[in-house]
């Protein structure tokens, strides 16, 4: 970070700290704000929902093993979910190219489709870089981070910001050269609410999709493959809302991040040229239980977001105000309502507030990463969920933000919006200090 | 072991393919100017919250080492590390001495080599560092009671102080006990309270402890302090760092350390055929620095620091095991019955949680007799009379059979479990009958 950028940083956590000023036990409290479950749970479901927790924490073990937990790689990045989830909250980009990504990975694909249209898989390296591998087998390689400085931009009153931008260097590649490779950062994305998101009505999607909206806004649906129902469905979960639910979001993962096959994903993730990785032991045909699958699914399901926080704060409330005035909840729903949820009850006809309308949006070349993932162009993300955000730095002890972290905190965040959300940017920048501290303000009460 | 020089040309050419993501934010560079970093294998059980911290700091201070993780329970670790060749291991790092002194009989470790100023050899009569310099603690955990003072104070007790406060009849169903045959710090648990009140006073001090658990847990401490902060028991049977990290974290609770305590120490040694011995010694080296000492008192860690001067950076009410000790609360000796714990987890397991229901029964039905001025004496003598003698519980031959019960194992009850389970059916059948004959 250059002096004006820690300088900028140490005032606004300053200026915020003077207007939301936490008392010792309600910051501790405010710790675990991303684990807690739905209120209602019975004993029973009490009872799964903790172990779908331990499941969660549970680092996997390489086989053959006696431990339950057994599969890990023969490829993965890291050896548990909460490895890039820690408690349940955002994961961070690495400081400089020296460092590991330790809740962060980077997702590859070659130009094209697949099959169904998804993205089409790199031919050495697959669909993620998998930095390690279990004993005897390398691991693809490294993704080395360098930040690049960007000129700094003056906002309205004289304030100056400098945002940075990621560049990956591919180090210790293990399987030949990237030749070809479309390639997107992600940090791993808190993971509370999702069953709340999941019963928003597909019909509600469809209305907000369809809906006019100012600004050149506009918002689309995701169409991905359902590998359970062997169809297409809507997409809603993921940084570009490749997934159609959450239970193929866990499974995903599980194969993805740690190697660990299942009933939606039975074959590792092995490509042709990877030997070593085809002939690795296995635990088992899955190797995650279905069992194990249905408790994660459950703790994940009802895990409740957190409760907002100093609503009463006049500075708070101006910016809520101004949040709705200078376009962002045309994107940033403050507000949806769930509907049935035969699957998880705890989660049904619910009115709540993610700040998000689940679509995808153009957001402009700034923050584009070029790798189409079904109908998600290269410069459409989902707008992500606001809720819980503002206990980023508390939780996860960092502040940075955006699918690769590259913004060091919500100004930041805000300043690298463009595309679909250039115009509420546009005010932004142009409003008073006072008002930008007052939306900050806003973003830090979620 | 990874062992990858095949790769190594691959990793030093350059990347000429640029993406369409890459030339649209930024393009891929070259890896020629990047040394290979030299992989420090790691075998150990400790959680992702410990060992990313370590990870990165560790990388941060030495980028020529790269940890590479691999992740067992220690009843798993055993044979991992008796493979040819230790399978590539370089450190083993566990809180498990069983495994580290089993381990160090078979020749399995070099010696540390490493430093130790400021680390103390001994906390009271447990042994930090290993009389042969082949192993070392790298931090503690401390025995106790997480508890719920509101929950307490309605019972009308005080705060527990030590085990025996556990027995009192108000607690009847409000205790949370680890089944010391499932979770692996509980053994040490029960042996702490023998060798605390001896064999005899110790058994009867655990069955009623027992007789008052009203949630049995094969899940550790988490389970524990979850059902502790639920409101749902008044205090938990457990190891600090769960409860205190939880607490630290804001969970209304406390942790009391009991005045006859103990402590379970995480251990560190260099395997002796360590691919990277240099890169195994850094890395022990760095978690016994003050600043690796650091990160255990993070506070979603919260262990106990090995080295004595972290604690003088601590806020005042960081529990001090030095200070402690020094008052006598850690005279409990681990090496002295390390050998009898596989032993006496499956004794307690077959007679103390087996049919808990039945023993929880009896115990109620003792103390209201007790309190209706009935002669409870006979049928309480016998409810918490030791299982097997001393003298038995000692012989080798026994112990040995089993010996590898422990951290995580999960076999089925052998013949003798079943004379044990047999032979406390009787008894409890005893006791209900004497406790009849007395109109309890």
């Amino acid at each position: 970070m250059s002096m004006a950028g820690r300088t900028l940083a140490l005032i606004l956590l300053l200026g915020l700290q003077a207007v939301m000023p936490l008392r010792a036990a309600e910051e501790t409290m405010l710790r675990e704000a991303y684990t807690q479950p739905l209120p209602g749970l019975s004993e029973a479901e009490r009872e799964r929902f903790f172990r779908g927790r331990s499941l969660f924490r549970q680092s996997w073990v390489v086989a053959p093993a006696e431990d339950r937990a057994a599969g890990l790689g023969p490829l993965y990045n890291r050896l548990a979910c909460i490895s890039c989830h820690q408690k349940n909250g955002r994961g961070r980009s690495p400081d400089g190219p020296e460092e590991r990504m330790q809740s962060m990975l980077v997702r590859l694909s070659v130009p094209g489709q697949d099959a169904h249209g998804g993205p089409k898989p790199h031919p050495a390296y697959g669909g993620q870089l998998n930095e390690e591998g279990i004993p005897g087998i390398p691991g693809e390689g490294r993704a080395a981070l360098h930040w690049v400085e960007l000129p700094a931009e003056r906002l309205t009153g004289g304030e100056t910001v400098a945002l940075r931008r990621p560049r990956i260097e591919f180090v210790e590649l293990a399987y030949g050269p990237l030749t070809g490779a479309l390639h997107s950062l992600r940090i791993g994305q808190p993971v509370y609410g999702l069953g709340l998101l999941e019963a928003v009505p597909e019909k509600t999607l469809r209305a907000m999709a369809a809906e006019a909206k100012p600004d050149g806004v506009r918002g689309r649906l995701n169409q991905v493959t359902d590998v359970a129902a062997q169809r297409m469905m809507t997409g809603r979960f993921g940084f570009k809302a490749n997934a159609p639910n959450l239970r193929q979001q866990i499974a995903g993962a599980f194969v993805g991040d740690l190697g660990i096959t299942s009933v939606l994903f039975p074959d590792e993730n092995c490509m042709p040229a990877q030997k070593g990785c085809q002939q690795a032991p296995s635990a088992g045909h899955p190797e995650l239980a279905v069992a194990d699958l249905d408790a994660i699914e459950f703790y994940l399901a009802n895990l409740a977001a957190p409760v907002r926080r100093n609503t009463d704060d006049p500075q708070v409330q101006h910016g809520e105000r101004m949040f709705a005035r200078i376009g962002c909840t045309a994107c940033h729903r403050p507000e949806l309502q769930t509907g049935p949820s035969p699957r998880f009850s705890l989660t049904a006809q619910q009115r709540i507030a993610p700040y998000s309308d689940l679509l995808l949006h153009d957001m402009g070349r700034g923050l584009a990463d070029g790798r189409p993932d079904y109908r998600a162009s290269g410069r459409q993300w989902r707008t992500p969920p606001l809720w819980g955000i503002g206990l980023v730095p508390l939780i996860n002890e960092h502040s940075q933000y955006l699918h690769d972290g590259r913004a060091r905190n919500l100004q930041e965040a805000i300043l690298w919006h463009g595309g679909e959300a250039s115009a509420a940017r546009r005010r932004y920048t142009a409003s008073s200090e006072p008002e930008r501290r007052a939306l900050l303000a806003f973003l830090h009460s979620l | 072991m990874n062992d990858k020089p095949s790769f190594s040309a691959i990793r030093r050419r350059l990347l000429l393919g640029l993406g369409a993501g890459g030339l649209m934010s930024t393009p891929l560079r070259a890896a020629e100017t990047r040394s290979v970093r030299q992989p420090v294998v790691v075998l150990t059980s400790y959680n992702d919250e410990v060992f990313s911290r370590f990870e990165a700091a560790f990388e941060k201070a030495h980028p020529q080492y790269k940890l590479q993780l691999v992740w067992r329970m220690p009843h798993d670790a055993l044979p991992y590390l008796r493979q040819p060749r230790q399978a590539g291991v370089d450190v083993y790092w566990s809180a498990s001495p069983r495994n580290f002194a089993a381990l160090a009989r078979e020749g399995a470790w070099q010696p540390l080599g490493i430093a130790r100023d400021g680390l103390p050899e001994r906390i009271g009569k447990a042994r930090l560092a290993d009389a042969e310099g082949f192993y070392t603690a790298t931090e503690m955990a401390g025995y106790g009671f997480i508890f719920n003072p509101e929950a307490v104070a309605r019972l009308k007790l005080a705060a527990p102080a030590d085990w025996q406060d556990l027995t009192a009849p108000a607690y009847a169903g409000q205790l949370v006990l680890p089944n010391p045959a499932r979770v692996g710090f509980a053994p040490v648990m029960v042996d702490i309270v023998l060798q605390a009140y001896g064999w005899e006073k110790g058994w009867a001090t655990w069955s009623a402890i027992a007789g008052n658990a009203g949630s049995l847990t094969d899940r550790g401490s988490t389970f524990v302090t979850d059902e502790v902060a639920s409101g749902r028991r008044a205090v938990g049977l457990s190891i600090d760092f769960f409860a205190v990290s939880a607490i630290a974290n804001g969970a209304p609770l406390r942790f009391a350390y009991p005045a006859h305590g103990g402590i379970n120490p995480a251990h560190i040694a260099l395997a002796r055929n360590a691919p990277n011995p240099d890169g195994a010694r850094a890395f022990a080296s760095f978690v016994l620095s003050a600043e690796g000492q650091r990160i255990v008192t993070h506070r979603d860690i919260h262990k106990l620091p090995v080295r004595p001067e972290v604690y003088r950076e601590l806020p005042a009410d960081y529990f001090n095991p030095f200070r402690a000790a020094e008052q006598g609360a850690f005279d409990y000796d681990g090496d002295a019955d390390r050998n009898r714990l596989g032993l006496i987890s499956a004794l307690f397991e077959q007679t103390l949680i087996r049919e808990h229901g039945e023993l929880a029964a009896l115990w109620q039905r003792i103390h209201r007799a007790a309190a209706a001025g009935h002669d409870i004496r006979a049928a309480r003598q016998l409810l918490e009379s030791p299982p097997i003698s001393l003298a038995e519980a000692s012989q080798p031959a026994l112990q040995q059979v089993f010996r590898n019960r422990l951290e995580g194992a999960n076999p089925d009850a052998n013949d003798q479990e079943l004379r044990w389970q047999e032979a406390s059916r009787s008894r409890r059948a005893a006791v209900a009958s004497l406790l009849t004959g007395q109109g309890a």
